[in-house]
């Protein structure tokens, strides 16, 4: 198993003010391709720092970071932003879909970001909502479906671009608990098909989906264990 | 990457029809103003210009200049002795660009007619008088050559006057008296002129005209005209005319400073005109452009709101790979999109308000090219200008940030 994460010693502080807010306190863990891990921990743990760090969108303020090898603390704005486009599929708790714009056109939007010829957009985003089962649905906007639809339709669209990574924020935090269950049978599937997903989540029956869940608590890694 | 901001842009101000259309206005609106006016400004002119053009072809004045005296001193001898009948022919000799040179002389005085008396200018002049000034016959006849060379008390009225003394009655072949410096003069009137307005030499229609060999030998005595009207050949030439006689008249004269003379043409009238009213529509068009500012002020506030309303979509979109630079480029297209769209419509805009303007005011409509790419050109500026602060704002977001945006 190739290394696809490598965190050392990851440290985040927060300078609000005159108070110093140290989010992430030196963590250190290894995630390899094809790997289902859950963070988790209570709010203010650190857990939503470390997966902006991870999601390329922060950068830290001490420790290492590496991603597929790359040194990714030292990369700029616009390195990060085709990190973000190449490596990574988010899926947000509050689905961040583009109200105003058509199913078809939120799936194709990382694909605009890295110039795929208009043709294959089309037809890349149409296989993606094919996957999650939404193929019937490429005209409606997201206003017309239901919340369950909207996570699936997210999910397509961080599928578009296969990322080396899939990371879903409290992907079920929006969702009632029986569409939250077929959402992450769902990414469990997308696991078995040989996908990274790193799930970060409060909720214990959600992280059971995963094989390892890391526990943070103050900024530090409370408990790494592997279940199954 | 153009094409794409341009797509993107297009899209999310199709999502918005009604807020972009309303930011659209300002520039609508100053677009149009820029175009109306400026046509409004243009036809007007020409229309001015035509006017002024028919009230006399190609017609220069020559008077004399009130003699200044030296320190204590009169001077000596006013010039307007010198302007005798036969300098006409040495005008119309040494001046190659003059057709027609013709003596004017001015006198004024009271004309009464049964118990209406009107004071008048009265003029003595021949028959070329008419022809010049484009000056037409409504009945009888104007001064002819006979009347000049037999001394008849014959008078032509001007519209207005024959109005004021005969309201709507035929006076032709009526006698009239003019008093003039305690004389009386009795006249018959042979002709009644057409209304034509006012021209350099005056209002013509408030105006009498007799045979200058009257106004000269019996009415005044004198052997000096009042002023001469000097014909140019075509306009193209009237410049030249207006040099040669100058050149002319200061030799004559011998009169280096011109002190003694002023020779008027239609042109530096026209010059006057045109540029009272270029100041005027530059002005207007000043107002125009300002509001066009306004325009693009309205448009930078949309787009604030516009990028501050969209935080968690510019989240969105940084999280799925877009550089600052496509959202710079995102927001400027929307900018520049609100500000040519409403550009176009400002064109339209303003081809219709000046079209009916110039019905309105029966003048011809000119649409200068000049002032539509300026008024456009200035829109786009101001498309990008007013749009590159709220696009930096939206391009430098923190992602993090803008996607816990509420």
């Amino acid at each position: 198993m190739s290394k696809l994460i490598q965190i050392e010693q990851l440290e985040k502080i927060y300078h609000l003010g005159k108070v110093k807010v140290e989010a992430l306190r030196g963590v250190s863990f290894e995630i390899n391709t094809g790997d289902f891990v859950s963070i988790m921990g209570p709010s203010g743990s650190g857990k939503s720092t470390l997966m902006h760090i991870i999601g390329c969108l922060d950068y830290p303020t001490g420790g290492k970071y590496f991603l597929s090898g790359q040194d990714v603390s030292k990369l700029n704005d616009n390195q990060l932003a085709l990190f973000r486009n190449q490596k990574i599929g988010f899926v947000f708790q509050e689905f961040n879909l583009l109200p105003k714009a058509t199913i078809l056109r939120n799936v194709e939007l990382p694909l605009t970001y890295n110039n795929t010829h208009s043709k294959n957009k089309k037809q890349l985003a149409v296989q993606a909502l094919e996957k999650v089962g939404l193929g019937d649905r490429l005209k409606h906007r997201p206003n017309e479906i239901s919340g369950g639809q909207k996570q699936r339709v997210a999910i397509a669209r961080a599928l578009v671009n296969h990322p080396s990574i899939i990371l879903a924020d409290e992907p079920t935090g929006n969702l009632d608990s029986k569409t939250g269950q077929d959402i992450m049978k769902m990414i469990e599937k997308l696991h078995d098909k040989g996908n990274t997903i790193i799930l970060v989540t409060h909720e214990p029956e959600i992280a059971q989906y995963s094989q390892r869940i890391i526990h943070l608590k103050d900024g530090l890694i409370d408990k790494d264990e592997v279940i199954a | 990457m153009i094409l794409q901001s341009l797509k993107i842009a297009l899209e999310s101000l199709w999502a918005n029809k009604m807020r972009s259309f309303l930011s659209m206005l300002g520039i609508i609106i100053g677009v149009g103003a820029v175009i109306a006016i400026v046509s409004v400004g243009t036809g007007s002119t020409q229309q001015i210009t035509s006017r002024i053009a028919n009230l006399g072809s190609n017609m220069i004045t020559i008077y004399p200049r009130t003699p200044r005296g030296q320190g204590g001193t009169v001077s000596s001898g006013s010039s307007q002795e010198k302007f005798s009948l036969e300098l006409t022919e040495y005008m119309e000799k040494f001046c190659p660009s003059i057709i027609k040179v013709i003596p004017v002389k001015q006198v004024s005085g009271r004309l009464i007619s049964d118990d209406i008396n009107v004071n008048a200018t009265i003029l003595g002049t021949n028959i070329d008088y008419a022809e010049v000034n484009n000056y037409e016959v409504d009945m009888g006849n104007f001064i002819n050559e006979d009347d000049n060379l037999e001394r008849r008390q014959v008078i032509v009225l001007g519209s207005q006057l024959a109005e004021d003394l005969f309201e709507d009655d035929n006076p032709i072949g009526k006698k009239i008296k003019l008093n003039y410096e305690n004389h009386a003069y009795m006249f018959e009137i042979i002709g009644l002129m057409k209304e034509k307005g006012s021209t350099i030499g005056g209002n013509l229609d408030d105006q009498a005209y007799i045979p200058l060999s009257v106004a000269m030998d019996k009415l005044t005595n004198s052997d000096y005209v009042t002023s001469y009207i000097a014909q140019a050949a075509s306009t193209e030439k009237a410049s030249t005319a207006v040099s040669e006689l100058e050149n002319f008249m200061v030799k004559f004269l011998d009169d280096e400073d011109q002190e003694q003379f002023r020779v008027i043409s239609q042109d530096e009238i026209l010059d006057t005109v045109s540029s009272v009213t270029g100041t005027m529509s530059m002005m207007l068009g000043g107002i125009a452009a300002i509001s066009l500012l306004v325009g693009g002020i309205g448009i930078m506030n949309i787009m604030l709101v516009s990028v501050t309303e969209r935080t968690r979509e510019i989240g969105v979109r940084k999280a799925l790979g877009a550089r600052n630079i496509h959202i710079l480029f995102q927001f400027l297209m929307e900018s520049l999109n609100l500000s040519s769209f409403g550009g176009l419509l400002g064109i339209g805009f303003g081809w219709i308000t000046a079209y009916f303007l110039s019905r309105y005011g029966d003048w011809p409509m000119v649409i200068a090219p000049l002032s539509v790419g300026l008024a456009f050109g200035f829109a786009l500026f101001i498309g990008i200008f007013f749009g590159l602060y709220p696009a930096m704002k939206a391009a430098k977001m923190n992602p993090v940030d803008a996607l816990r945006y509420e």
